[in-house]
């Protein structure tokens, strides 16, 4: 079920009316809520319900014995069922016709005809996310960061959460599965908060994302053509631009459900394009991804304790699999191996010339800001691109000042250059706070006023029901 | 907060509907929409046979369905698609299901025998519907059941970003490769698919005026770059393909009647100059076998008002429908295939 949908509207109008009735036990509203969670993923592919109760059976059964097996090589074994469980289910929908289009490619290079078999496997949605979430809380109980959870009800809720089942934040077991013990204190303003979290989620996801710039963004991703390097530029930072606002405007709308019904999820973006260099980027972007990763991937091949050499090599392994984890391509690894080297790079200055007053100067700060942005949009060309031949094309034509052909009209240019000139001066005044004292210190009639503003603007786009981007991972 | 958003949200909201009602001459019209096909589309699979429609606009348009089912006591299944290449879903029709009943085929023939594959954006019309999801389907009909038939404004060609692109003060841009404008707002449409002309492209001469000047700026723009003897035998494998799609329902029980609907002024010129029907329209109509009926060939089916010259004003409709389908019963009954789908 698409949050940008009148089906969604209807259903979480239902989904709150039971939530908050006075007549149900708290037990009751947990089983509505988790039976409502999975009406919301089978309105997509009513079977693929089937492994969300996989993956909740695997990691159940596993996270148990564990804490209770007696050999290290017993733990070992539950937590290897757990992983093998989950990233096969990863493996097999996602990333099977990207293997075998692999092998079919390294066989013919070695002079070997061989045809794959036809690969006809629809992905699940949201499947690289729960799967994540999932194994995290095994993989918790065997590093010992946390017990498993002793009601199956709980655990299952936690898997299953429909506001942020599909498209994150990618929760952690200890950050939700507590919030279900009891019913949520009741808090003033809290269901307004979230209800207003919606509203600026769908904004950010119908206006600015599918609204102003997906239409500059498909017209020069899709031509088939070298481009002048004003319109290459304008339709990457159209993307740059609308890939934020797409997955943000999920994720907080995501975070505005859960609120009104009165859980708390982690913030997912932080303004990432005010970001000054790329670990700060990485701590801006996708959070709950680049703290999945840190915790489970990048600090278990040694982190940073194993010397100068294995740290550079763990961060390009981490973020080479992060690449792979957005999608099965190539397009995608090289958009990880990009920001592997950027931090890379960023690390090896940081220890050979460090921080002096040059670099703690605020032009330079700003500047290192502009280069960051500008390098991250030379990795959404990766991203976006649909090959590699349409991603040097536009790499070609963006880096060499290239002339080519012009696609995108004034009204295009005008809409993406205002568009991300506001965005990057919300993301730089946003920087260093929050939104939730931004809002209580404009007071409740200017927010309202804005809030109001985001409705009508949702309403009069009339959007498209355009799927997120993020759900294709 | 909530009180002043609401109070703000449906003020706004409200003045944005009295303006479209007054200003822009909007009424409640249901959505031309990939869920309002799909639902059309599933009667195909769920009434053994009758009558269905495949094409582009102009059948759309001209065809009044209401009349139609007092003629013949049948509904037709409206599928034709605005600016839309129907050879796909003449295919999917043959191929793809059982159908055996009467399928009427538009042909306009810039976009029947279009060089282009999968000729405008309304051909994934058909991979949505083979794609709907249980969430597409509520959508769907809770959009046109409690929004759609009471919000004026909510109209494709008065979305926000569709007003902002076409305002009349964004400069030229040099160089810029050719840009066909977007068509304006021509019609409304019912719960059945019927697509009638919206009254102000009939009775406001500006708003006429704009809709004829998108029409010139598409008859002037250079046609697709492919060579001429390429282009007859692209054309030679759209009649290979028809033949076998007729043949398929015709197997089956079905039969096929390729239908050229009225043009006027200087479309029918570009259409007479660039698609002579010696060379497209009756190859085709020869070359499947199936029956036929070209507006040029009857006095009855000429002298309608096209206001903007492809399309019939709402109001000539009923006496187009009753004109037109004497003819249709003709061309089936004259080889020997009368159908009782037609009340024959």
């Amino acid at each position: 079920m698409l949050f940008n949908s009148l089906t969604f509207v209807a259903f979480f109008a239902i989904v709150l009316g039971l939530h908050f009735a006075p007549f149900l036990s708290w037990r009751t509203k947990k089983v509505l809520l988790l039976l409502e969670s999975y009406l919301f993923y089978a309105a997509w592919n009513p079977p693929f319900v089937v492994l969300l109760w996989l993956s909740t059976a695997v990691d159940w059964l596993a996270a148990k014995r564990i804490d209770t097996a007696t050999s290290a090589g017993a733990r070992r074994g539950w937590m290897l069922v757990s992983v093998s469980a989950n990233l096969g289910i990863l493996g097999y929908f996602k990333y099977g016709e990207f293997l075998l289009g692999n092998w079919t490619a390294l066989m013919a290079a070695a002079g070997i005809e061989w045809h794959a078999p036809a690969w006809d496997i629809v992905l699940p949605v949201g499947i690289s996310f729960y799967t994540f979430q999932t194994m995290a809380y095994s993989l918790d109980v065997y590093l010992g960061r946390a017990k498993p959870t002793g009601s199956l009800l709980d655990f299952s809720l936690f898997v299953t959460f429909f506001p942020q089942l599909v498209a994150g934040p990618i929760v952690r077991p200890a950050d939700l599965v507590p919030q279900f013990a009891r019913p949520p204190v009741r808090v003033p303003g809290r269901l307004a908060w979230g209800l207003a979290l919606m509203v600026l989620g769908l904004f950010e996801k119908v206006v600015i994302a599918d609204g102003a710039l997906s239409p500059a963004a498909d017209l020069v991703y899709d031509a088939k053509t070298t481009l002048h390097w004003t319109d290459a530029w304008l339709g990457t930072l159209a993307f740059s631009g609308q890939i934020f606002c797409d997955f943000a405007g999920y994720s907080t709308t995501a975070i505005g459900a859960s609120l009104a019904l009165g859980f708390s999820l982690n913030d997912n973006f932080n303004y990432p394009y005010a970001a000054v260099g790329f670990s700060d980027f990485w701590r801006r972007w996708h959070i709950s991804l680049s703290t999945w990763l840190r915790d489970y991937l990048y600090i278990p091949l040694g982190g940073n304790r194993m010397g100068a050499s294995r740290t550079y090599i763990n961060l390009m392994v981490t973020m080479l699999l992060g690449g792979l984890w957005h999608g099965a391509s190539w397009t995608f690894v090289v958009w990880g191996g990009l920001h592997g080297t950027y931090l890379g790079v960023e690390r090896y200055l940081q220890r050979t010339v460090g921080p002096t007053r040059l670099t703690q100067a605020w032009m330079f700060q700003v500047a290192l800001a502009m280069l960051t942005y500008f390098l991250v949009n030379v990795t959404w060309v990766f991203f976006r691109a649909a090959d590699f031949a349409t991603a040097w094309r536009l790499i070609s034509s963006m880096l060499t000042l290239g002339s080519g052909a012009k696609v995108l009209n004034a009204a295009s240019i005008a809409q993406v250059v205002v568009t991300i000139a506001a965005m990057l001066v919300v993301h730089g005044l946003m920087r260093e706070r929050r939104l939730e004292d931004v809002a209580a210190r404009a007071g409740a009639v200017v927010t309202g006023l804005v809030v109001a503003v985001m409705a009508t603007a949702v309403i009069v786009s009339q959007g498209s029901n355009n799927a997120f981007i993020y759900f294709q991972f | 907060m909530t009180a002043v958003t609401l109070a703000v949200l449906l003020g706004t909201i409200a003045a944005w509907e009295i303006y479209c009602r007054t200003a822009e001459w909007l009424r409640p019209s249901l959505r031309n929409s990939d869920g309002l096909w799909a639902i059309t589309r599933d009667r195909i699979d769920r009434e053994d046979g009758g009558v269905a429609i495949v094409g582009s606009s102009r059948v759309l348009f001209d065809i009044n369905l209401a009349t139609w089912r007092e003629l013949t006591g049948g509904l037709p299944i409206q599928l034709a698609l605005e600016g839309t290449n129907p050879a796909p879903f003449l295919t999917h029709l043959a191929q793809e299901t059982s159908f055996k009943g009467v399928l009427i085929v538009g042909v306009t023939e810039f976009l029947f025998f279009s060089p282009v594959p999968d000729v405008d954006d309304r051909y994934k019309t058909l991979v949505a519907f083979k794609q709907r999801t249980p969430t597409d389907r509520a959508s769907q009909w809770l959009s046109m059941n409690l929004f759609e038939p009471f919000a004026a404004f909510y109209d494709p060609d008065f979305a926000l970003f569709t007003i902002l692109r076409r305002q009349p003060w964004w400069p030229a841009r040099d160089g810029l490769r050719l840009q066909l404008p977007a068509v304006r707002k021509l019609a409304n449409m019912d719960r059945n698919r019927q697509f009638l002309m919206w009254d102000r492209v009939e009775r406001d001469p500006a708003f006429q005026k704009v809709a004829r000047d998108i029409w010139l700026a598409y008859l002037s723009a250079p046609p697709p770059p492919i060579a001429p003897g390429t282009f007859m035998q692209h054309v030679q494998g759209v009649i290979a393909q028809a033949q076998s799609d007729v043949a398929a329902i015709r197997a089956r029980g079905g039969e096929v009647v390729f239908l050229r609907s009225p043009s006027a002024g200087p479309f029918l010129e570009l259409e007479h100059a660039a698609f002579p029907r010696q060379q497209f329209f009756d190859p085709l109509v020869k070359g499947t076998g199936a029956a036929g009926v070209h507006f040029e060939d009857f006095a009855d089916l000429q002298g309608f008002e096209l206001p903007e010259w492809s399309h019939l004003a709402a109001g000539q409709t009923p006496a187009y429908t009753r004109a037109l389908v004497p003819h249709l019963r003709a061309a089936l009954a004259s080889r020997g295939t009368p159908r009782r789908e037609l009340g024959q």
